[in-house]
Protein backbone atom coordinates (compact mmCIF):
# COMPACT_ATOMS: atom_id res chain seq x y z
CA UNK A 1 0.00 0.00 0.00
CA UNK A 2 1.31 3.43 -0.88
CA UNK A 3 -0.12 6.54 0.72
CA UNK A 4 -0.97 9.38 -1.60
CA UNK A 5 -1.27 13.10 -1.35
CA UNK A 6 -5.01 13.50 -0.70
CA UNK A 7 -7.05 15.80 -2.91
CA UNK A 8 -8.18 19.16 -1.59
CA UNK A 9 -11.81 18.11 -1.19
CA UNK A 10 -10.77 15.14 0.96
CA UNK A 11 -8.56 17.34 3.13
CA UNK A 12 -11.31 19.91 3.66
CA UNK A 13 -13.95 17.27 4.31
CA UNK A 14 -11.70 15.37 6.72
CA UNK A 15 -10.50 18.43 8.65
CA UNK A 16 -14.00 19.90 8.84
CA UNK A 17 -15.49 16.64 10.12
CA UNK A 18 -12.82 16.38 12.80
CA UNK A 19 -13.03 20.03 13.86
CA UNK A 20 -16.82 19.88 14.08
CA UNK A 21 -16.74 16.65 16.06
CA UNK A 22 -14.21 18.23 18.39
CA UNK A 23 -16.24 21.45 18.69
CA UNK A 24 -19.49 19.57 19.31
CA UNK A 25 -17.86 17.90 22.30
CA UNK A 26 -16.75 21.24 23.76
CA UNK A 27 -19.72 22.73 25.61
CA UNK A 28 -18.01 26.07 26.15
CA UNK A 29 -17.34 26.39 22.44
CA UNK A 30 -20.91 25.45 21.54
CA UNK A 31 -22.24 27.98 24.06
CA UNK A 32 -19.90 30.70 22.72
CA UNK A 33 -21.11 29.94 19.21
CA UNK A 34 -24.81 29.97 19.94
CA UNK A 35 -25.07 32.62 22.64
CA UNK A 36 -24.47 35.80 20.56
CA UNK A 37 -27.03 35.00 17.82
CA UNK A 38 -29.60 33.85 20.38
CA UNK A 39 -29.18 37.02 22.45
CA UNK A 40 -29.35 39.30 19.40
CA UNK A 41 -32.30 37.37 18.04
CA UNK A 42 -34.30 37.47 21.29
CA UNK A 43 -33.46 41.12 21.86
CA UNK A 44 -34.43 42.03 18.29
CA UNK A 45 -37.75 40.17 18.31
CA UNK A 46 -38.49 41.46 21.81
CA UNK A 47 -37.74 45.05 20.82
CA UNK A 48 -39.88 44.94 17.67
CA UNK A 49 -42.73 43.31 19.60
CA UNK A 50 -42.41 45.74 22.51
CA UNK A 51 -42.56 48.72 20.15
CA UNK A 52 -46.11 47.64 19.18
CA UNK A 53 -47.21 47.34 22.79
CA UNK A 54 -45.60 50.52 24.08
CA UNK A 55 -46.19 53.34 21.58
CA UNK A 56 -43.39 55.92 21.45
CA UNK A 57 -43.70 59.39 22.94
CA UNK A 58 -43.95 62.38 20.61
CA UNK A 59 -40.40 63.37 21.46
CA UNK A 60 -39.12 59.88 20.56
CA UNK A 61 -41.04 59.96 17.28
CA UNK A 62 -39.53 63.33 16.31
CA UNK A 63 -36.03 62.05 17.10
CA UNK A 64 -36.62 58.91 15.02
CA UNK A 65 -38.03 60.85 12.07
CA UNK A 66 -34.97 63.10 12.21
CA UNK A 67 -32.66 60.04 11.99
CA UNK A 68 -34.79 58.29 9.31
CA UNK A 69 -36.62 60.89 7.18
CA UNK A 70 -37.99 58.12 4.90
CA UNK A 71 -40.27 57.00 7.74
CA UNK A 72 -41.95 60.40 8.08
CA UNK A 73 -45.65 60.18 7.33
CA UNK A 74 -46.04 56.60 8.52
CA UNK A 75 -47.89 55.54 11.61
CA UNK A 76 -45.44 56.32 14.47
CA UNK A 77 -45.72 52.86 16.07
CA UNK A 78 -45.17 51.08 12.77
CA UNK A 79 -42.35 53.44 11.86
CA UNK A 80 -40.60 52.76 15.16
CA UNK A 81 -40.91 49.04 14.55
CA UNK A 82 -39.32 49.50 11.13
CA UNK A 83 -36.44 51.50 12.55
CA UNK A 84 -35.84 49.04 15.39
CA UNK A 85 -35.97 46.09 12.97
CA UNK A 86 -33.26 47.79 10.87
CA UNK A 87 -31.06 48.52 13.90
CA UNK A 88 -31.05 44.86 14.82
CA UNK A 89 -30.14 43.87 11.28
CA UNK A 90 -26.93 45.82 11.81
CA UNK A 91 -26.31 43.78 14.94
CA UNK A 92 -26.65 40.65 12.82
CA UNK A 93 -23.46 41.74 11.09
CA UNK A 94 -21.70 41.35 14.43
CA UNK A 95 -22.52 37.63 14.60
CA UNK A 96 -20.04 36.55 11.91
CA UNK A 97 -17.28 38.61 13.53
CA UNK A 98 -17.81 37.19 17.02
CA UNK A 99 -19.04 33.60 16.56
CA UNK A 100 -16.25 32.00 14.46
CA UNK A 101 -13.41 33.72 16.30
CA UNK A 102 -13.47 31.35 19.25
CA UNK A 103 -13.56 28.24 17.07
CA UNK A 104 -10.77 29.53 14.81
CA UNK A 105 -8.60 30.38 17.81
CA UNK A 106 -9.26 27.00 19.44
CA UNK A 107 -8.49 25.19 16.18
CA UNK A 108 -4.90 26.48 16.21
CA UNK A 109 -4.10 27.14 19.88
CA UNK A 110 -5.86 23.91 20.86
CA UNK A 111 -3.66 21.96 18.47
CA UNK A 112 -0.58 23.83 19.64
CA UNK A 113 -1.16 22.97 23.28
CA UNK A 114 -2.14 19.35 22.53
CA UNK A 115 0.98 18.95 20.34
CA UNK A 116 -1.15 17.57 17.51
CA UNK A 117 0.24 19.84 14.82
CA UNK A 118 3.43 17.89 14.15
CA UNK A 119 1.69 14.62 13.20
CA UNK A 120 -0.74 16.67 11.12
CA UNK A 121 2.09 18.43 9.30
CA UNK A 122 3.83 15.09 8.73
CA UNK A 123 1.01 13.95 6.43
CA UNK A 124 1.24 14.54 2.67
CA UNK A 125 -1.42 17.29 2.93
CA UNK A 126 -0.06 20.73 2.04
CA UNK A 127 0.17 23.40 4.73
CA UNK A 128 -1.86 25.86 2.66
CA UNK A 129 -4.56 23.23 2.25
CA UNK A 130 -4.58 22.48 5.97
CA UNK A 131 -4.91 26.18 6.74
CA UNK A 132 -7.66 26.65 4.15
CA UNK A 133 -9.51 23.62 5.52
CA UNK A 134 -9.27 24.94 9.07
CA UNK A 135 -10.50 28.30 7.87
CA UNK A 136 -13.50 26.74 6.12
CA UNK A 137 -14.24 24.54 9.15
CA UNK A 138 -14.67 27.65 11.31
CA UNK A 139 -16.43 29.72 8.65
CA UNK A 140 -19.25 27.38 7.63
CA UNK A 141 -20.91 27.02 11.07
CA UNK A 142 -20.75 30.77 11.72
CA UNK A 143 -22.29 31.61 8.35
CA UNK A 144 -25.01 28.98 8.81
CA UNK A 145 -25.78 30.20 12.33
CA UNK A 146 -26.08 33.79 11.07
CA UNK A 147 -28.29 32.79 8.14
CA UNK A 148 -30.53 30.66 10.33
CA UNK A 149 -30.77 33.51 12.87
CA UNK A 150 -31.69 35.90 10.06
CA UNK A 151 -34.43 33.58 8.77
CA UNK A 152 -35.84 33.18 12.29
CA UNK A 153 -35.69 36.96 12.73
CA UNK A 154 -37.44 37.49 9.40
CA UNK A 155 -40.24 35.05 10.22
CA UNK A 156 -40.63 36.51 13.73
CA UNK A 157 -40.78 40.10 12.48
CA UNK A 158 -43.46 39.05 9.99
CA UNK A 159 -45.41 37.59 12.93
CA UNK A 160 -45.08 40.43 15.44
CA UNK A 161 -44.02 43.43 13.36
CA UNK A 162 -45.62 46.08 11.18
CA UNK A 163 -45.38 46.28 7.40
CA UNK A 164 -42.54 48.84 7.57
CA UNK A 165 -40.67 46.42 9.83
CA UNK A 166 -41.22 43.57 7.38
CA UNK A 167 -40.15 45.82 4.51
CA UNK A 168 -36.98 46.72 6.41
CA UNK A 169 -35.86 43.15 7.05
CA UNK A 170 -36.73 41.93 3.56
CA UNK A 171 -35.07 44.86 1.74
CA UNK A 172 -33.00 43.44 -1.10
CA UNK A 173 -29.91 45.34 0.09
CA UNK A 174 -30.10 43.66 3.49
CA UNK A 175 -30.74 40.23 2.00
CA UNK A 176 -27.69 40.69 -0.20
CA UNK A 177 -25.71 41.90 2.81
CA UNK A 178 -26.64 38.79 4.72
CA UNK A 179 -25.82 36.52 1.78
CA UNK A 180 -22.58 38.18 0.66
CA UNK A 181 -21.15 40.30 3.49
CA UNK A 182 -21.73 37.72 6.22
CA UNK A 183 -19.40 35.09 4.65
CA UNK A 184 -16.82 37.78 3.89
CA UNK A 185 -16.90 39.12 7.44
CA UNK A 186 -16.75 35.56 8.79
CA UNK A 187 -13.68 34.73 6.71
CA UNK A 188 -12.03 37.94 7.88
CA UNK A 189 -12.68 37.10 11.51
CA UNK A 190 -11.57 33.47 11.10
CA UNK A 191 -8.30 34.22 9.34
CA UNK A 192 -7.53 37.04 11.74
CA UNK A 193 -8.19 34.59 14.56
CA UNK A 194 -5.87 32.03 12.98
CA UNK A 195 -3.18 34.64 12.37
CA UNK A 196 -3.39 35.87 15.97
CA UNK A 197 -3.29 32.26 17.21
CA UNK A 198 0.00 31.73 15.44
CA UNK A 199 1.46 34.55 17.54
CA UNK A 200 0.09 33.87 21.03
CA UNK A 201 -0.45 30.76 23.15
CA UNK A 202 -3.33 31.88 25.34
CA UNK A 203 -6.90 31.56 24.08
CA UNK A 204 -8.03 34.54 26.20
CA UNK A 205 -5.33 36.84 24.84
CA UNK A 206 -6.14 35.75 21.28
CA UNK A 207 -9.83 36.43 21.87
CA UNK A 208 -9.12 39.88 23.29
CA UNK A 209 -7.02 40.83 20.30
CA UNK A 210 -9.40 39.19 17.83
CA UNK A 211 -12.34 40.96 19.43
CA UNK A 212 -11.07 44.18 17.89
CA UNK A 213 -12.46 42.98 14.54
CA UNK A 214 -15.94 44.02 15.74
CA UNK A 215 -14.88 47.64 16.14
CA UNK A 216 -15.21 48.69 12.46
CA UNK A 217 -18.55 46.86 12.17
CA UNK A 218 -19.89 48.56 15.30
CA UNK A 219 -18.57 51.90 14.02
CA UNK A 220 -20.32 51.40 10.70
CA UNK A 221 -23.53 50.48 12.51
CA UNK A 222 -23.42 53.55 14.73
CA UNK A 223 -22.69 55.73 11.72
CA UNK A 224 -25.73 54.40 9.94
CA UNK A 225 -28.03 54.62 12.94
CA UNK A 226 -27.09 58.25 13.46
CA UNK A 227 -27.64 58.91 9.78
CA UNK A 228 -23.98 59.81 9.11
CA UNK A 229 -23.57 56.96 6.63
CA UNK A 230 -26.25 55.82 4.20
CA UNK A 231 -25.89 52.16 3.23
CA UNK A 232 -26.50 52.77 -0.47
CA UNK A 233 -25.99 50.30 -3.33
CA UNK A 234 -22.57 51.70 -4.19
CA UNK A 235 -21.51 51.66 -0.52
CA UNK A 236 -22.58 48.02 -0.38
CA UNK A 237 -20.49 47.10 -3.44
CA UNK A 238 -17.50 49.06 -2.14
CA UNK A 239 -17.77 47.37 1.24
CA UNK A 240 -17.96 43.92 -0.39
CA UNK A 241 -14.91 44.62 -2.58
CA UNK A 242 -12.99 46.01 0.38
CA UNK A 243 -13.81 42.91 2.43
CA UNK A 244 -12.73 40.58 -0.39
CA UNK A 245 -9.37 42.38 -0.61
CA UNK A 246 -9.02 42.30 3.17
CA UNK A 247 -9.90 38.59 3.30
CA UNK A 248 -7.23 37.76 0.73
CA UNK A 249 -4.65 39.89 2.55
CA UNK A 250 -5.39 38.39 5.97
CA UNK A 251 -5.40 34.83 4.59
CA UNK A 252 -2.04 35.55 2.96
CA UNK A 253 -0.72 36.85 6.31
CA UNK A 254 -2.00 33.75 8.10
CA UNK A 255 -0.43 31.56 5.39
CA UNK A 256 2.91 33.32 5.88
CA UNK A 257 2.79 32.65 9.60
CA UNK A 258 1.53 29.08 9.15
CA UNK A 259 4.75 27.50 7.81
CA UNK A 260 5.83 23.96 8.69
CA UNK A 261 9.21 24.97 10.01
CA UNK A 262 7.89 27.99 11.94
CA UNK A 263 5.24 25.86 13.57
CA UNK A 264 7.63 23.09 14.61
CA UNK A 265 10.66 25.11 15.59
CA UNK A 266 9.43 28.51 16.74
CA UNK A 267 5.93 27.94 18.10
CA UNK A 268 5.96 27.13 21.79
CA UNK B 1 19.45 9.09 -8.67
CA UNK B 2 21.51 8.58 -5.55
CA UNK B 3 19.68 5.68 -3.97
CA UNK B 4 19.95 2.09 -5.14
CA UNK B 5 17.63 -0.81 -4.34
CA UNK B 6 19.18 -1.73 -0.99
CA UNK B 7 19.44 1.82 0.30
CA UNK B 8 16.22 3.43 1.40
CA UNK B 9 17.74 6.54 2.91
CA UNK B 10 20.89 8.35 1.93
CA UNK B 11 22.06 11.71 3.26
CA UNK B 12 25.01 13.61 1.89
CA UNK B 13 26.39 16.61 3.74
CA UNK B 14 22.99 17.24 5.31
CA UNK B 15 23.23 20.33 7.49
CA UNK B 16 20.70 22.24 9.53
CA UNK B 17 21.47 25.51 11.25
CA UNK B 18 19.19 27.59 13.44
CA UNK B 19 20.82 31.01 13.46
CA UNK B 20 24.28 30.44 14.90
CA UNK B 21 23.48 26.95 16.18
CA UNK B 22 24.39 23.98 14.02
CA UNK B 23 21.98 21.20 14.94
CA UNK B 24 23.04 18.77 12.19
CA UNK B 25 26.50 19.12 10.73
CA UNK B 26 27.25 17.69 7.27
CA UNK B 27 25.56 14.37 7.98
CA UNK B 28 26.48 11.50 5.68
CA UNK B 29 24.37 8.42 6.25
CA UNK B 30 22.98 5.37 4.52
CA UNK B 31 20.15 3.25 5.83
CA UNK B 32 19.39 -0.09 4.20
CA UNK B 33 15.95 -1.26 3.24
CA UNK B 34 14.43 -3.67 5.78
CA UNK B 35 16.78 -2.98 8.70
CA UNK B 36 16.10 -1.59 12.14
CA UNK B 37 18.51 1.30 12.35
CA UNK B 38 19.31 2.75 15.77
CA UNK B 39 20.07 6.46 16.00
CA UNK B 40 21.61 7.04 19.41
CA UNK B 41 22.84 10.20 21.02
CA UNK B 42 22.48 12.42 24.08
CA UNK B 43 19.73 14.99 24.58
CA UNK B 44 20.31 17.97 22.33
CA UNK B 45 22.44 15.96 19.90
CA UNK B 46 20.12 16.86 16.99
CA UNK B 47 18.29 13.54 16.65
CA UNK B 48 14.80 15.02 16.47
CA UNK B 49 15.99 17.68 14.03
CA UNK B 50 17.45 14.93 11.84
CA UNK B 51 14.17 13.04 11.97
CA UNK B 52 12.26 16.16 10.97
CA UNK B 53 14.66 16.69 8.08
CA UNK B 54 14.19 13.14 6.82
CA UNK B 55 10.41 13.45 7.10
CA UNK B 56 10.45 16.71 5.08
CA UNK B 57 9.06 18.65 8.01
CA UNK B 58 11.88 21.19 7.97
CA UNK B 59 14.23 22.18 5.19
CA UNK B 60 17.98 21.59 5.31
CA UNK B 61 20.36 24.55 5.29
CA UNK B 62 22.58 22.64 2.88
CA UNK B 63 23.24 19.12 1.69
CA UNK B 64 20.82 16.62 0.31
CA UNK B 65 18.98 13.44 1.14
CA UNK B 66 16.97 10.84 -0.69
CA UNK B 67 14.31 8.84 1.05
CA UNK B 68 12.83 5.92 -0.90
CA UNK B 69 13.97 7.52 -4.11
CA UNK B 70 12.39 10.90 -3.38
CA UNK B 71 14.69 13.87 -3.04
CA UNK B 72 14.37 16.18 -0.06
CA UNK B 73 13.32 19.68 -1.09
CA UNK B 74 11.98 18.53 -4.45
CA UNK B 75 9.59 15.69 -3.60
CA UNK B 76 8.60 16.64 -0.06
CA UNK B 77 4.94 15.63 -0.34
CA UNK B 78 6.02 12.27 -1.76
CA UNK B 79 8.47 11.79 1.10
CA UNK B 80 5.74 12.51 3.64
CA UNK B 81 3.52 9.94 1.95
CA UNK B 82 6.33 7.37 1.93
CA UNK B 83 7.41 7.68 5.56
CA UNK B 84 5.68 7.35 8.89
CA UNK B 85 6.75 9.22 12.01
CA UNK B 86 6.19 8.81 15.71
CA UNK B 87 6.88 12.21 17.22
CA UNK B 88 8.25 12.83 20.72
CA UNK B 89 4.72 13.47 22.01
CA UNK B 90 1.86 11.18 20.94
CA UNK B 91 -0.06 14.26 19.74
CA UNK B 92 -3.50 12.66 19.59
CA UNK B 93 -6.90 14.32 19.60
CA UNK B 94 -7.86 13.55 23.17
CA UNK B 95 -11.62 14.08 22.88
CA UNK B 96 -11.81 11.62 20.01
CA UNK B 97 -11.59 7.87 20.10
CA UNK B 98 -8.59 5.82 19.04
CA UNK B 99 -10.48 4.68 15.94
CA UNK B 100 -11.49 8.23 15.03
CA UNK B 101 -7.89 9.40 15.40
CA UNK B 102 -6.59 6.67 13.11
CA UNK B 103 -9.31 7.05 10.48
CA UNK B 104 -8.66 10.79 10.41
CA UNK B 105 -4.96 10.34 9.73
CA UNK B 106 -5.66 7.52 7.29
CA UNK B 107 -7.72 9.95 5.22
CA UNK B 108 -4.96 12.58 5.33
CA UNK B 109 -2.51 9.94 4.10
CA UNK B 110 -4.79 9.55 1.12
CA UNK B 111 -6.15 6.12 2.02
CA UNK B 112 -9.62 5.45 0.61
CA UNK B 113 -12.24 5.44 3.35
CA UNK B 114 -12.72 1.65 3.29
CA UNK B 115 -8.97 0.98 3.39
CA UNK B 116 -8.51 3.50 6.22
CA UNK B 117 -11.23 1.74 8.21
CA UNK B 118 -9.68 -1.69 7.58
CA UNK B 119 -6.20 -0.49 8.53
CA UNK B 120 -7.58 1.17 11.65
CA UNK B 121 -9.14 -2.10 12.76
CA UNK B 122 -6.02 -4.09 11.90
CA UNK B 123 -3.61 -1.85 13.79
CA UNK B 124 -5.85 -1.46 16.82
CA UNK B 125 -5.97 -5.25 17.09
CA UNK B 126 -2.19 -5.50 16.63
CA UNK B 127 -1.67 -2.99 19.42
CA UNK B 128 -4.12 -4.73 21.74
CA UNK B 129 -6.49 -1.76 21.77
CA UNK B 130 -9.44 -3.26 19.94
CA UNK B 131 -11.65 -3.43 23.03
CA UNK B 132 -11.17 0.27 23.69
CA UNK B 133 -11.31 1.49 20.11
CA UNK B 134 -14.36 3.71 20.65
CA UNK B 135 -13.24 5.31 23.90
CA UNK B 136 -11.88 8.85 24.03
CA UNK B 137 -8.09 8.90 23.96
CA UNK B 138 -8.17 11.20 27.01
CA UNK B 139 -9.08 8.16 29.11
CA UNK B 140 -6.02 6.20 27.91
CA UNK B 141 -2.80 5.65 29.82
CA UNK B 142 0.48 7.02 28.47
CA UNK B 143 1.36 3.59 27.09
CA UNK B 144 -1.95 3.20 25.29
CA UNK B 145 -1.63 6.64 23.74
CA UNK B 146 1.85 5.75 22.56
CA UNK B 147 0.51 2.58 20.96
CA UNK B 148 -2.17 4.57 19.10
CA UNK B 149 0.51 7.02 17.94
CA UNK B 150 2.70 4.16 16.69
CA UNK B 151 -0.29 2.67 14.86
CA UNK B 152 -0.84 6.08 13.28
CA UNK B 153 2.79 6.16 12.10
CA UNK B 154 2.52 2.74 10.46
CA UNK B 155 -1.10 2.36 9.32
CA UNK B 156 -0.46 3.66 5.79
CA UNK B 157 2.29 1.04 5.58
CA UNK B 158 5.18 3.38 4.88
CA UNK B 159 8.43 1.92 3.55
CA UNK B 160 10.32 3.54 6.41
CA UNK B 161 9.00 4.35 9.88
CA UNK B 162 10.77 6.92 12.07
CA UNK B 163 10.22 6.32 15.77
CA UNK B 164 11.34 8.96 18.26
CA UNK B 165 11.75 7.38 21.72
CA UNK B 166 8.90 4.88 21.25
CA UNK B 167 9.15 3.20 24.64
CA UNK B 168 10.04 6.13 26.87
CA UNK B 169 7.75 6.23 29.89
CA UNK B 170 6.03 2.94 29.07
CA UNK B 171 5.50 0.10 31.51
CA UNK B 172 7.30 -3.17 30.68
CA UNK B 173 4.21 -4.74 29.13
CA UNK B 174 3.53 -1.82 26.81
CA UNK B 175 7.22 -1.53 25.95
CA UNK B 176 7.24 -5.21 25.00
CA UNK B 177 4.22 -4.74 22.71
CA UNK B 178 6.02 -1.86 21.00
CA UNK B 179 9.22 -3.88 20.58
CA UNK B 180 7.26 -6.79 19.14
CA UNK B 181 5.57 -4.39 16.77
CA UNK B 182 8.94 -3.06 15.61
CA UNK B 183 10.03 -6.64 14.97
CA UNK B 184 6.87 -7.24 12.96
CA UNK B 185 7.54 -4.18 10.79
CA UNK B 186 11.03 -5.47 10.10
CA UNK B 187 9.67 -8.93 9.30
CA UNK B 188 7.42 -7.29 6.69
CA UNK B 189 10.56 -5.96 5.01
CA UNK B 190 10.01 -2.36 6.07
CA UNK B 191 12.67 -0.16 7.57
CA UNK B 192 12.61 1.25 11.09
CA UNK B 193 14.67 4.30 12.01
CA UNK B 194 14.75 4.20 15.78
CA UNK B 195 15.81 7.14 17.96
CA UNK B 196 16.19 5.96 21.51
CA UNK B 197 17.97 6.47 24.78
CA UNK B 198 17.25 2.90 25.73
CA UNK B 199 20.54 1.24 24.81
CA UNK B 200 19.44 -2.20 25.90
CA UNK B 201 16.47 -1.89 23.56
CA UNK B 202 18.71 -0.68 20.72
CA UNK B 203 21.02 -3.62 21.36
CA UNK B 204 18.15 -6.09 21.13
CA UNK B 205 16.32 -4.56 18.19
CA UNK B 206 18.79 -2.82 15.91
CA UNK B 207 20.68 -4.37 13.04
CA UNK B 208 22.97 -1.36 12.99
CA UNK B 209 23.38 1.66 15.22
CA UNK B 210 24.81 5.11 14.67
CA UNK B 211 26.13 7.16 17.56
CA UNK B 212 25.27 10.73 16.79
CA UNK B 213 26.13 14.15 18.09
CA UNK B 214 25.46 16.70 15.36
CA UNK B 215 27.17 14.21 13.04
CA UNK B 216 27.64 10.46 13.02
CA UNK B 217 30.47 9.57 15.38
CA UNK B 218 30.46 5.81 14.69
CA UNK B 219 28.20 3.44 12.76
CA UNK B 220 28.20 -0.35 12.80
CA UNK B 221 26.33 -3.35 14.16
CA UNK B 222 26.22 -3.45 17.97
CA UNK B 223 28.44 -6.56 17.88
CA UNK B 224 30.84 -4.87 15.48
CA UNK B 225 31.19 -1.82 17.72
CA UNK B 226 31.81 -4.01 20.76
CA UNK B 227 34.42 -6.01 18.91
CA UNK B 228 36.10 -2.86 17.61
CA UNK B 229 36.30 -1.17 20.98
CA UNK B 230 36.55 -4.02 23.42
CA UNK B 231 37.23 -7.12 21.38
CA UNK B 232 35.04 -10.09 22.19
CA UNK B 233 34.99 -10.85 25.87
CA UNK B 234 34.76 -14.26 27.53
CA UNK B 235 34.51 -15.02 31.22
CA UNK B 236 36.44 -18.02 32.61
CA UNK B 237 35.11 -18.96 36.05
CA UNK B 238 37.80 -20.72 38.11
CA UNK B 239 37.57 -22.81 41.25
CA UNK B 240 38.97 -21.59 43.59
CA UNK B 241 39.29 -17.88 42.70
CA UNK B 242 41.91 -16.91 40.08
CA UNK B 243 45.46 -16.24 41.21
CA UNK B 244 47.81 -13.57 39.95
CA UNK B 245 49.87 -16.18 38.05
CA UNK B 246 46.71 -17.31 36.21
CA UNK B 247 46.24 -13.76 34.93
CA UNK B 248 49.88 -13.55 33.85
CA UNK B 249 49.62 -16.83 31.91
CA UNK B 250 46.38 -15.77 30.18
CA UNK B 251 47.77 -12.37 29.21
CA UNK B 252 50.70 -14.11 27.56
CA UNK B 253 48.41 -16.00 25.16
CA UNK B 254 48.76 -14.79 21.61
CA UNK B 255 45.68 -12.79 20.54
CA UNK B 256 44.51 -11.87 24.04
CA UNK B 257 43.93 -8.12 24.30
CA UNK B 258 43.28 -7.95 28.01
CA UNK B 259 42.56 -10.16 30.98
CA UNK B 260 41.15 -8.90 34.27
CA UNK B 261 40.03 -10.64 37.42
CA UNK B 262 36.39 -10.03 38.12
CA UNK B 263 33.97 -11.71 40.57
CA UNK B 264 35.85 -14.99 40.93
CA UNK B 265 36.65 -15.27 37.25
CA UNK B 266 38.90 -13.90 34.55
CA UNK B 267 37.36 -11.75 31.83
CA UNK B 268 39.39 -12.19 28.67
CA UNK B 269 39.07 -9.90 25.70
CA UNK B 270 40.32 -10.98 22.30
CA UNK B 271 39.68 -10.36 18.61
CA UNK B 272 39.21 -14.06 17.79
CA UNK B 273 37.82 -15.99 20.75
CA UNK B 274 37.37 -19.15 18.68
CA UNK B 275 41.14 -19.34 18.40
CA UNK B 276 42.24 -17.87 21.75
CA UNK B 277 39.74 -19.44 24.16
CA UNK B 278 40.98 -23.07 23.76
CA UNK B 279 44.53 -21.82 24.33
CA UNK B 280 43.44 -19.89 27.43
CA UNK B 281 41.81 -23.01 28.84
CA UNK B 282 44.93 -25.03 28.12
CA UNK B 283 47.32 -22.60 29.90
CA UNK B 284 44.97 -22.31 32.89
CA UNK B 285 44.67 -26.06 33.28
CA UNK B 286 48.42 -26.50 32.71
CA UNK B 287 49.01 -23.95 35.49
CA UNK B 288 46.91 -25.98 37.91
CA UNK B 289 43.66 -23.98 37.77
CA UNK B 290 40.29 -25.68 37.55
CA UNK B 291 37.96 -24.07 34.96
CA UNK B 292 34.38 -24.46 36.22
CA UNK B 293 32.67 -22.89 33.20
CA UNK B 294 33.22 -20.55 30.29
CA UNK B 295 30.63 -17.97 29.19
CA UNK B 296 30.50 -15.25 26.59
CA UNK B 297 30.59 -11.80 28.20
CA UNK B 298 28.71 -9.11 26.31
CA UNK B 299 29.94 -5.60 26.98
CA UNK B 300 26.79 -3.52 27.53
CA UNK B 301 26.05 -1.18 24.63
CA UNK B 302 25.94 1.51 27.30
CA UNK B 303 29.71 1.11 27.75
CA UNK B 304 30.22 1.42 24.01
CA UNK B 305 27.96 4.49 23.96
CA UNK B 306 29.76 6.16 26.85
CA UNK B 307 33.15 5.56 25.29
CA UNK B 308 32.14 6.89 21.86
CA UNK B 309 29.76 9.70 22.73
CA UNK B 310 31.00 10.86 26.11
CA UNK B 311 34.61 9.75 25.83
CA UNK B 312 34.28 7.73 29.05
CA UNK B 313 35.89 4.32 29.66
Amino acid sequence: MIALRPDRVTIIRTICAREWREAAGNRLLVAMTLLPPVVILLAGIGAVGAAAIYPPSERDVEALYAASPAMRGLDPTEAVQGIIATYFLILFMLIPTVVPLTMAIYSVIGEKSARTLEPLLATPAGVGELLFAKSIASTIPAVLVTWVAYVVYLVSVRAVGSQPAVNAVTASRWILAIIILVPLLTLLSVNLGIFISTRVNDVRVAQQIGGLVVVPVVGLGIAQVTGRVVFSDSAFVQTALFLIALDVAVFYLARLAFQRENILVRWR
Amino acid sequence: MLADVATILRAEGLTKRFGGLTAVDALDLEVREGEVFGFLGPNGAGKTTTLRLFCALIAPTSGTAEIAGARLGRDDARIRATVGILTEQPGLYERQSAAQNLRFFGALYGLPRKVAAEQTDRYLRLMGLWDRRDEAVATFSRGMKQKVAIARAAMHEPRIVFLDEPTTGLDPDAARTVREFIGRIRDEGRTVFLCTHNLDEADRLCDRVAFFRRKVLRLDTPAGLRAELYGQATEFRLVPRPREEDLVRVRAVDGVRSAVAEDGGIVVSSDDPLRTNPQVIRVLVAGGADVAYVTERRVPLEDVYLRIVEGVG
